[in-house]
């Protein structure tokens, strides 16, 4: 795409804004009927689709700029290519976001003319004037950043690492500024003995934005991002390392899935505490959100999200095990006997402490830490060793039953009305349903990934990486995990939406639309199954245009086998 | 291969066995089978042989085919959970936000064509009644019913009030955090068959209304946390609200541990 084409898609997405809030003003504008999917639906999808967008670009550029900072610390061109290319994809999907921004402005216009001229209303200094501010200067710094690369380079990297850390800054911002009117649906102003519609008409914008669920909500996306942005990376990498027909291509894919899955899941690794952090806070605000959660309407689709987060938490530590594969030297890696006992150990433990000291005492975490520490503080005092194998498949063992415990409902209802005794769990094993066992497995699985990620470095530092040669069975995985992961966040942001109930802004602005229930499992399957397919088709597409193997060509070989503690 | 699959067989089984003996009903009995074998899946992939790599066309194919799956799979096992109905919340939701939707200008006009309609359906019964049978037949209608009606009616009434006071605890789903009757509640809030007994019908709507008025003993963290919910005076309608508050107060079931309500404010 030409500089004219974005320039021309970015002027489209603002008077798209522009048009927006000038239509949002007629009055009296009544909603259209939108053909077979219905008008909410058909919001769901563009606004899904608007935020998969948003998130890479949002959550690519903060990876992208740390593997320049490497690239030119170490002085390594891996770095710097894996985030230029990164880059040039974040750009044409930057046309996407724009794009489908503005689509979702005039569907929810068209669909919900009334409640959105009101919610523009109640945000009109942020939809009219901050947010299109913060959105051009994104623009301008993003190609700024883009088309300075080859200029700014040697003396002047610094300068363009500095461009990059500033349009991580702005992006930061415009996320938390849009985060503000979308928590605000969920958890709106409130407070103690006055009338929601009342303490409103006094509050200030401030007071809008900053509501209970904005903060989590801040947290959860960023760290969502950058999970995202590191496995849509591992997906570009796997696509590529598919076409390459060099094997210094192919050691430089590798390399780049390599380093794409682990900002992953390095990410992934507090992705279950920030939701958690944000699911806390919405019960916080109002205690029947959780059962509606967790016990009722959407009860099963927390048992899916379980599912998902099992499989990718196995996915992700087989992608470690197949990378430990190809470093020479790594069956000699030998590891404390304490890392196992303490894998087996920490879900029944837990457990029980998080029973006993539910959260946030932080009593818990003088039992937890200690119990967590031990194999890296006290490992080297204990003479009793384990191979690096033993302990990734005692890992593995746990990630199953991690898996099992996240995944044991309180009943096979869809609702706590329609429980009855075939259903259910026998009293004496709810605590299996419960939220300290759950912490805990989501624990386990942390901790496994946690402990196979010390055996790598360990193996790195002993052995010798052959990059290139990695089983080919790795890349369905790394494109496993970026389906999933998009998967994931549709399914938890239609469970975000739902949450409001029959509410546009919970308790305050009734849905009167008939589209106002909760739909189910099986139909916000295909929905968000079908949307995340367009989405990896315009990414796919994005990556075969900006970096098909022809455009590839003329790069010095970045990587080949060297011994790792050379680097 | 074939010896992992024995082990996941015979783990499936021993987990089978032993949630027999602690009496797990069936279907938990099939998910822990499940999650033996997919621990026999996890270690047989494990060891599985290298793929060979492939290129061109073939991994074109392969990609396309993979995505195939991933849909197929994730659409299948979304499916095969227990599915919530939304007819059940839908007409919960309509009776929930009528009174709401009635408020709204769109609701009041709606409301006037509605009550014009069916004037006008009794203004053309009532004309064809008066042509077929005279004016005189046509004035006795309001005198049908007799002395007895209103001690009718107001037991009838009684009952109905009754009867919205039960559906208000349905509407408001008050079931997911208290236990009545043996059903509902997760420990979330106390148990109210003996309510009654404690509160009187004023009391109770206080409490509806005014969630920090009066503590159950026991729940002193939950009342801290304000963890019932001060929205009920902004959804509900006054007459709800004394429903629910009178069904409440007739449930005085003295062999309920229902926890004592402390007066707060």
């Amino acid at each position: 795409m030409k500089t004219w084409q974005r320039s021309l898609v970015a002027a489209c997405a603002l008077l798209a804004l522009f048009g927006g809030v000038a239509y949002a003003q007629a009055p009296g504008a009544s909603p259209v009927d939108f053909p077979y999917t219905g008008n909410r639906t058909a919001v769901w999808i563009v606004a899904q689709l608007h935020i998969l967008f948003a998130a890479f670009i949002l959550g690519a550029p903060m990876f992208v700029v740390m593997s320049e900072w490497l690239g030119y610390r170490k002085q390594e061109p891996r770095y710097d290519r894996l985030a230029k290319e990164v880059t040039k994809v974040t750009v044409i999907l930057y046309s996407m976001t724009a794009l489908t921004g503005g689509l979702f402005i005039f569907v929810l216009l068209a669909t919900y003319p009334q409640f959105t001229t009101w919610f523009i209303n109640q945000f009109y200094l942020v939809f009219a004037v901050i947010y299109p501010a913060l959105f051009i200067s994104e623009t301008i710094l993003l190609y700024l950043y883009f088309y300075t690369w080859d200029a700014w380079k040697g003396e002047k990297k610094s300068r363009h690492i500095a461009l990059g850390v500033l349009l991580n800054l702005v992006g930061l911002i415009t996320l938390f500024v849009i985060n503000g009117p979308t928590s605000f649906m969920n958890t709106p102003v409130k407070a103690e003995g006055v009338s929601p519609e009342v303490f409103l008409a006094t509050a200030s914008l401030w007071d809008k934005v900053a509501n209970y669920s904005w903060m989590p909500l801040n947290l959860h996306r960023i760290v969502g991002n950058v999970t995202f942005g590191g496995f849509v990376a591992g997906m570009i990498a796997a696509y590529m390392y598919m076409g390459a027909k060099k094997d210094e291509e192919r050691a430089y894919y590798d390399w780049m899935g390599f380093v794409g899955n682990l900002i992953g899941v390095g990410a992934m690794l507090f992705l279950p505490f920030m939701g958690y952090l944000l699911a806390y806070e919405l019960c916080d605000y109002d205690a029947s959100i959780c059962p509606y959660m967790m016990a009722d309407q959407l009860s099963m689709f927390f048992e899916m999200q379980g599912a998902m987060i099992g499989l990718m938490f196995l996915a992700s530590n087989y992608y470690i095990w197949l990378s430990m594969k190809r470093i020479e030297g790594a069956d000699k890696v030998r590891m404390t006997i304490l890392a196992p006992i303490v894998m087996v150990l920490l879900p029944l433990v837990m457990t029980k402490v998080m029973t006993d000291y539910p959260v946030p005492d932080p009593m818990s975490l003088a039992f937890l830490l200690p119990l967590i520490l031990a194999p890296f503080m006290l490992g080297r005092f204990i003479p009793y060793t384990v191979s690096a194998r033993t302990v990734i498949k005692v890992g593995f063992l746990m990630v199953v039953v991690g898996d099992a415990i996240w995944l044991t409902p309180h009943g096979f209802v869809p609702t706590g009305a329609k429980m009855v005794a075939e259903l259910e769990l026998p009293s004496d094993w709810n605590f299996l349903a419960l939220m300290p066992a759950k912490n805990s497995a989501a624990f386990t699985l942390v901790f496994v990934t946690v402990v196979n990620y010390v055996i790598y470095n360990r193996a790195i530092r002993q052995g010798t990486i052959v990059w290139g040669k990695i089983d080919f069975v790795s890349q369905f995985v790394l494109i496993f995990l970026a389906f999933s992961s998009i998967w994931t966040m549709g399914l938890m942001g239609a469970v975000r939406s739902l949450l409001r109930k029959y509410y546009h802004t919970y308790n305050l602005l009734p849905d009167f639309t008939a589209e106002s229930f909760t739909p189910t499992l099986s139909s916000s399957a295909w929905w968000i199954t079908g949307i995340t397919v367009v989405f990896f088709a315009v990414v796919s597409f994005a990556i075969l245009v900006t970096l098909r193997p022809s455009d590839s060509k003329g790069h010095a070989p970045e990587a080949s086998p060297v011994p790792a503690r050379a680097k | 291969m074939i010896k992992k699959l024995i082990i996941g067989l015979v783990v499936g089984g021993v987990l089978v066995g032993l949630t027999r003996i602690f009496e797990f009903p069936v279907i938990f009995q099939m998910m822990f089978f499940g999650y033996a074998m997919l621990g026999a899946v996890v270690f047989m992939v494990l060891d599985a042989p290298a793929l060979k790599p492939m290129g061109g066309i073939k991994s074109v194919i392969f990609v396309v085919a993979f995505y195939i799956v991933l849909c197929t799979v994730y659409i299948a096992g979304a499916s095969i959970w227990p599915q919530y109905d939304p007819q059940d919340e839908k007409g919960k939701i309509d009776k929930i936000l009528k009174p709401k939707f009635d408020k709204t200008q769109q609701g009041k006009a709606e409301e006037l064509i509605a009550r014009a309609k069916a004037l006008d359906e009794q203004v053309k019964a009532l004309t064809v009644r008066l042509k077929a049978l005279g004016g005189d037949e046509a004035t006795k209608g309001p005198a049908v019913g007799g002395s007895g009606a209103p001690a009718a009616t107001t037991g009838a009434a009684t009952g109905d009030f009754m009867k919205l006071g039960e559906e208000q605890w349905q509407l408001q789903e008050c079931y997911n955090c208290h236990k009545l009757k043996g059903e509902g509640g997760k420990k979330r809030g106390p148990e109210l068959d003996n309510i009654g007994t404690y509160l009187t019908v004023d009391e109770i709507k206080l409490k509806i209304l005014d969630p920090k008025s009066y503590m159950a003993e026991g729940f002193e963290k939950e009342w801290e946390k304000g963890k019932m919910p001060d929205k009920y005076k902004d959804l509900m309608e006054e007459n709800d609200v004394v429903a629910l508050a009178s069904w409440l107060g007739t449930f005085k079931n003295t062999a309920v541990p229902t926890p004592k309500p402390i007066k707060k404010k």
